[in-house]
């Protein structure tokens, strides 16, 4: 029975998640004209920022149900963010030969990521303390 | 404001839910066959493998390799690659790595993620330029 309590939370923070991400890349493309992927670049940051606050809320709080865990970090967060989507971006930004957006996108990507991961842990510690 | 159709949410969300599921049963089967300490090798692995599958589609539908339709495309590469590789999982363990004070591990998956992630685009790509045009 947990088998499935597990599976439909992950299931309900997936389509929610997955759909915040495609309608902000979507609004993004028709409000912004632009080349570079700033939607997927924010997705990715703030879902960094999100992950770092949950993780650290679950560890901090006795008693925290693993299922809701489930929900918002493996369900919805996995689900919001994607490493797909920013390694195609990188391809597509690369083919149209901006180097220096490439490079940026690429690289700051995982370095901003690592860091909002760090912000979102610290501000969790604040709450939980 | 086409994107809002009910159809194209569909897709999206039935792409979704297979690849979060897929991807939390990979990552539970690593941890049970390696090592509770390890799920970052499966993280790794559907990253890398998430990068090779859209590649491989979106090449299909761009250069005209295979007609996809949108639902179609949608519901594989913004549903289901989209939520079975995740960005957050991965930036979360680069910083227990550091955390753990495991400075070249941390190295190794932060950066070697991004990297293999660009081989698999490469192999996705190279794959669906080899496959017969319909």
């Amino acid at each position: 029975m947990s088998d499935i309590i597990n599976a439909f939370a992950i299931a309900s923070g997936a389509f929610t998640g997955a759909l915040s991400r495609f309608y902000i890349t979507e609004w993004a493309k028709a409000k912004f004209d632009a080349k570079f992927p700033y939607a997927t670049f924010a997705i990715n940051l703030t879902g960094c920022l999100a992950v770092g606050f949950f993780f650290t809320i679950s560890q901090g709080i006795t008693g925290y149900p693993p299922e809701l865990d489930l929900l918002i970090r493996t369900g919805f967060l996995g689900s919001y963010t994607t490493f797909s989507t920013y390694g195609f971006d990188t391809l597509t930004l690369w083919r149209s030969k901006q180097a220096i957006a490439t490079a940026f996108y690429w690289a700051g990507s995982i370095i901003l990521g690592l860091g909002a991961v760090i912000l979102g842990v610290a501000i969790a510690q604040i709450v939980v303390r | 404001m086409d994107y809002l159709k009910g159809r194209y949410s569909l897709a999206v969300a039935i792409g979704a839910i297979f690849g979060a599921l897929s991807r939390f049963y990979i990552i539970e089967f690593v941890k049970a066959a390696l090592g509770k300490n390890l799920g970052f090798c499966g993280t790794f692995l559907i990253n890398v493998s998430g990068c090779v599958l859209i590649a491989y589609i979106l090449t299909l539908a761009i250069e005209n390799i295979r007609i996809i339709s949108p639902e179609l495309r949608l519901m594989t590469t913004t549903g289901f690659c989209g939520a079975y590789t995740t960005f957050s999982s991965y930036g979360l363990e680069s910083k227990m790595f550091l955390d753990k004070g495991e400075i070249i591990m941390m190295l190794i998956y932060w950066i070697g993620s991004a990297i293999a992630g660009m081989i698999g685009i490469q192999i996705g790509l190279l794959l669906a330029r080899a496959s017969p045009k319909h």
